[in-house]
């Protein structure tokens, strides 16, 4: 006997039946109670309140149209506090990550569509992406130069015209004119207020430097306070690096605390580790020139001024004290020279008187000689005639002449009564 | 007696004068000559001396200002 198989009766399900099922089976293997890993690339993020992402396979191409996508989203509740933790990493989601998302599978019937709610992010996964995305950042600048590029800017030695890239009002922007302004250096400071953190932050900082540099300022200074990593993130990112590179203008960085050390540090013209160690700087910088241009060259004219002056004193004092003594040397010399004229006068004269004395002694004595006195006495006597002639011959005397006879111890007169030659 | 205008034509011309004594030239009918001479530009000298003394004072704190602002 044959018998009949009774065929199966599939039950036709109505569409809002068959999505119960279909939940029920998928939450029996990707429900709440069945979470599952799932890494993949942001294609698109949209945030209002709750988070959507689209995640693709990792190196997917956009144009592949058959790409598969999961649609992603966080319920704002649950991405507050994921949020706040990937800020404080630094870690903004944004395409083009690569993130593992935990979460489970839920459907979404009214659409017909499959979602994924998020439940963790896996942080670690994220900052090693992060730490690698910002080491091939780095790299590529370093490959195309830009690293030494604004170094080689050559910095004012007076950078007075300071260019600012702050917000106002945070504690970095005050540390930072505060040493400015209390240097006691004229600094004239061009504020371009932009946000130092956030998504928004990168395009207005990138937008103050090249209108800093559009201006004409000595030198940039990007001055961000302390913060997270989340909150410095923006000064890593390559649009900020390449507007800093390529600035024409020296950019100087006081960003976050000892020890951060972002991309816009790294391509600055110089770094400081704080915003107030960075208004130190700019200020020793001001004060080195002022230093050597000012201080040292109005110290020696100083010096070089009273060194003038005492030489010259020194000079004329001296020429003074010259002046006396020669003229004091030129006339006791002169005196000297008179003095010694007078004594060898003096001294010729006596020898002339000497000799004269002597001359006239030799006469004396032979006048004496001859004295008539000492011929009288011995016996001789001298006759002269009426005129006073001494009578020598006869021919001194006429007969009848009275003649006066001197002797030696008186005279007489005498009659001439006869004359006789002595021959006859 | 010419004038004394020029620090250095003045500080020459009272070399050359303390030259001449040194050397024993100045007879005694130049002696006050020179001396004269030497006098009015020692004080020309002094005086000018003086006056930029008394300029520098005034000019030195100034500078010193400058060296001395912290």
């Amino acid at each position: 006997m044959e018998s009949e198989i009774e065929p199966v009766i599939e039950p036709v399900l109505e569409v809002g039946e068959f999505y119960q099922l279909l939940t029920a089976r998928l939450e029996s293997a990707f429900g709440r109670r069945h979470p599952h890993w799932v890494r993949g690339e942001i294609a698109k993020v949209y945030e209002k309140g709750h988070v959507y992402i689209d995640l693709v396979d990792t190196g997917s191409a956009s144009t592949d149209t058959k790409r598969p996508v999961l649609n992603t989203h966080c319920w704002a509740t649950q991405w507050a506090p994921i949020r706040r933790n990937l800020a404080e990493d630094g870690v903004t989601l944004k395409p083009g990550l690569i993130v593992s998302f935990y979460g489970y599978v839920d459907l979404y019937a009214p659409q017909g569509k499959i979602g994924f709610t998020i439940t963790q992010v896996d942080v670690q996964s994220l900052l090693g992406d992060v730490a690698r995305r910002r080491l091939e950042l780095i790299a590529r600048l370093q490959g195309e130069g830009l690293l030494e590029l604004n170094k080689r800017v050559i910095l004012s030695p007076v950078p007075l015209r300071v260019g600012l890239v702050a917000s106002p009002g945070t504690e970095g922007y005050s540390d930072f004119t505060g040493q400015l302004l209390n240097s006691g250096y004229g600094f004239d400071i061009i504020l371009q207020k932009t946000a130092v953190q956030g998504e928004s932050a990168p395009p207005q900082i990138v937008r103050a430097i090249e209108s800093l540099d559009a201006h004409g300022v000595d030198l940039i200074c990007l001055v961000r306070g302390g913060g997270s990593k989340g909150d410095l993130a923006c000064f890593d990112d390559e649009r900020v690096a390449r507007a800093i590179a390529h600035c024409s203008t020296p950019v100087f960085t006081g960003i976050g605390h000892t020890g951060d050390e972002s991309i816009a540090d790294l391509v600055a013209h110089t770094r400081a580790i704080t915003p107030t160690r960075l208004g130190e700087e700019i200020a020793a910088i001001v004060e080195t020139w002022h230093q050597r241009q000012v201080k040292i060259p109005a110290q020696r004219i100083l010096d070089a001024t009273q060194e003038i002056l005492d030489e010259a004193t020194e000079y004329v004092a001296e020429r003074r004290r010259t002046m006396i003594f020669a003229v004091r040397d030129r006339l006791r010399a002169e005196r000297r020279h008179l003095s010694s004229i007078r004594t060898s006068l003096i001294t010729h004269s006596r020898h002339v008187i000497t000799v004269a004395e002597q001359l006239l002694g030799a006469k004396r004595q032979l006048l004496a000689a001859y004295d008539p006195k000492r011929r009288l006495a011995q016996g001789w006597s001298i006759v002269t005639n009426n005129r006073g002639e001494v009578v020598k011959t006869l021919a001194d005397v006429e007969i009848g002449d009275v003649v006066h006879v001197s002797l030696s111890d008186g005279a007489f007169d005498s009659s001439v009564t006869e004359k006789n030659g002595a021959a006859s | 007696m010419s004038n004394i205008n020029d620090w250095k034509q003045a500080t020459d011309e009272l070399d050359d004068i303390v030259a001449s004594f040194d050397e024993g030239e100045v007879s005694v009918d130049d002696l006050f000559v020179k001396l004269e001479r030497a006098t009015a530009i020692i004080e020309s000298l002094e005086a000018r001396l003086d006056a930029t003394k008394a300029k520098v004072e005034e000019l030195a704190p100034r500078l010193a200002k400058v060296v001395d602002v912290e």
